[in-house]
């Protein structure tokens, strides 16, 4: 055997971490999944320009299950030369899934990311190295290596495991039910908190003071005479206005119920 | 769920729990140990196969050097598997030395034609047919080591001359018969499809670091200086294909 040979197959025997918290954020992202896969006509969209065959894996895993009779669930994946900001505008509907396999510093991702709050889509981003800006993605998977081989191997490991407990999930059909987050106790079909908040919308018309916006709910007409707004801009809406810019200042009550949209 | 009459029955049925912290801690219980039968897995696996991966390695460096070029193949997780390695080989993180690599389940032209006009148990051997040489390497990934596709893309790569490498699960299939034309075979010893890819992909990794220690010492650089590759033959002959009856 060479000198090399010795160097080469030691090195990915080296001994490999636990899992550790990465555990506490995988159960809540299958938790999730399974809550918005409970909603009929429920997508996810998985995309990674850097490692496109990780995307492809995640949906076949998804669509064609090893285990035969587990739901056959509905994803696709991005192909890996498409504009995947352009893409996913286009084709996500309000309740649908965002799986992407990136590093953080993927600005395009970074930014399908953020504007998927305003599609009302769920997120969840998978990656090594350096962690993505906190709050940025709703569910954020990161391994715990810096080496790039490895880290393939623990993307499997992940969406794999991603793949299983949210299926297990879907024996607890009573934890899948979107928590009430607006109860309107008075009938006046107003809620007081959710009338007071800021929610994210992106731009799509503008007309002198008044822009079409996309939001979780849908297409609607606010009022931009506080602020000025070009079409693709993130912003925060307020009680019809537009009242700033949006990026990472929107609340999680902003992103609605899951599925909410899907009807 | 609230109306059904018997639900007084089974005041604890799934169906009514709201309380989804103790599903969270199972959960998160069960990830963490199944990612630690991966790494076990993971480590018996390349144990398991260290002389074999040596000698893969040696083999496959050399035809490298030479200027051979590999193949990979498979079916739905292993078709991913087949482009992932193609990518690896082709674009190596940095420091990598770039090697000729193609995944044979990337061209949907090809795969649909080939599927469409001479069945789907064909769309790997007819590629190899038009693209494989003496001195080039055929890859192929299953769980079950039994798919059709796979066997016929082996048995044609070795009439035409190439190194056949092989990736099975379970017991081995009949990719790992002594008959078999794979001439290196990897199994990995599990009944669960998803850790088998997951030690998979552990298998063609350390390949894959191999073959780049070898290929990155002085005698093998010389090598690959020294003879250009076959691929660059202007004419081709149409190698062992004539051999395979048309299916």
């Amino acid at each position: 055997m060479t000198p090399g040979a010795e160097a080469g197959l030691a090195g990915p025997r080296v001994a490999e971490p636990g899992l550790g918290a990465v555990a506490d954020d995988l159960a809540g992202a299958a938790l999730a999944l399974a809550r918005r896969y409970h909603v009929p006509g429920t997508t996810m969209w998985c995309a990674s320009p850097a490692w496109p065959y990780h995307a492809h894996h995640v949906a076949v895993e998804f669509v064609h299950p090893v285990i035969v009779g587990k739901r056959a669930l509905a994803a696709l994946a991005v192909p890996p030369g498409a504009d995947l900001v352009a893409t996913l505008r286009a084709s996500v509907r309000p309740g649908d899934i965002a799986c992407v396999l990136a590093p953080a510093d993927d600005p395009v991702v970074g930014e399908a990311m953020r504007r998927s709050r305003a599609w009302g889509v769920e997120t969840v981003w998978i990656g090594f190295g350096p962690r993505p800006d906190p709050g940025v993605a709703d569910h954020v998977l990161w391994l715990p290596t810096d080496d790039e081989v490895a880290a393939s191997e623990q993307f499997v490991r992940i969406y794999h495991m991603l793949w299983e407990l949210t299926h297990v999930c879907f024996e607890h059909p009573g934890l899948l039910e979107p928590e009430p987050e607006c109860d309107d106790p008075d009938g006046t079909g107003v809620c007081i908190t959710c009338s007071d908040e800021g929610r994210l919308a992106e731009v799509v018309t503008v007309e002198g003071d008044e822009a079409r916006v996309r939001t979780p709910a849908g297409l609607e007409t606010v009022d931009v005479s506080l602020v000025e707004v070009a079409p693709g801009d993130l912003v925060v809406v307020h009680a019809g206005f537009v009242i700033g810019e949006g990026e990472r200042t929107v609340s999680a009550a902003a992103r609605g119920p899951a599925g909410g949209g899907a009807a | 769920m609230t109306g059904e009459t018997t639900n007084f029955l089974y005041p604890f049925i799934e169906g009514s729990e709201t309380d989804a912290g103790s599903l969270l801690d199972d959960l998160a219980r069960s990830a963490r140990g199944k990612w630690s039968q991966s790494a076990q897995l993971r480590t018996a696996t390349l144990e398991a196969h260290e002389p074999a991966l040596a000698r893969a390695a040696e083999l496959m460096a050399e035809r490298f050097a030479a200027g051979g070029r590999l193949f990979t193949f498979g079916n739905g997780g292993s078709a991913t598997d087949a482009e992932g390695v193609a990518q690896l080989y082709t674009r190596p993180p940095a420091a990598g030395m770039p090697l000729a690599a193609r995944s044979l389940v990337e061209d949907q032209a090809v795969i649909t034609a080939l599927a469409n006009d001479v069945g789907f148990d064909n769309v790997f051997s007819r590629q190899l047919i038009a693209h494989g040489q003496r001195g080039d390497i055929a890859m192929g990934f299953s769980t079950s080591g039994n798919s059709e596709n796979l066997l016929a893309a082996f048995a044609q790569a070795r009439r035409q001359g190439l190194l056949t490498v092989g990736l099975s699960g379970y017991r081995g299939g009949r990719m790992a018969e002594p008959d078999s034309a794979v001439e290196l075979c990897f199994v990995v010893g599990s009944d669960s499809v998803h850790r088998i890819q997951e030690a998979q992909a552990a298998v063609t990794h350390a390949l894959w670091r191999e073959v780049q220690a070898r290929l990155a010492s002085p005698g093998a650089g010389a090598d690959r200086a020294e003879r250009p590759g076959p691929e660059i033959a202007a004419d081709p002959p149409p190698g062992g294909g004539e051999e395979e009856p048309a299916a």
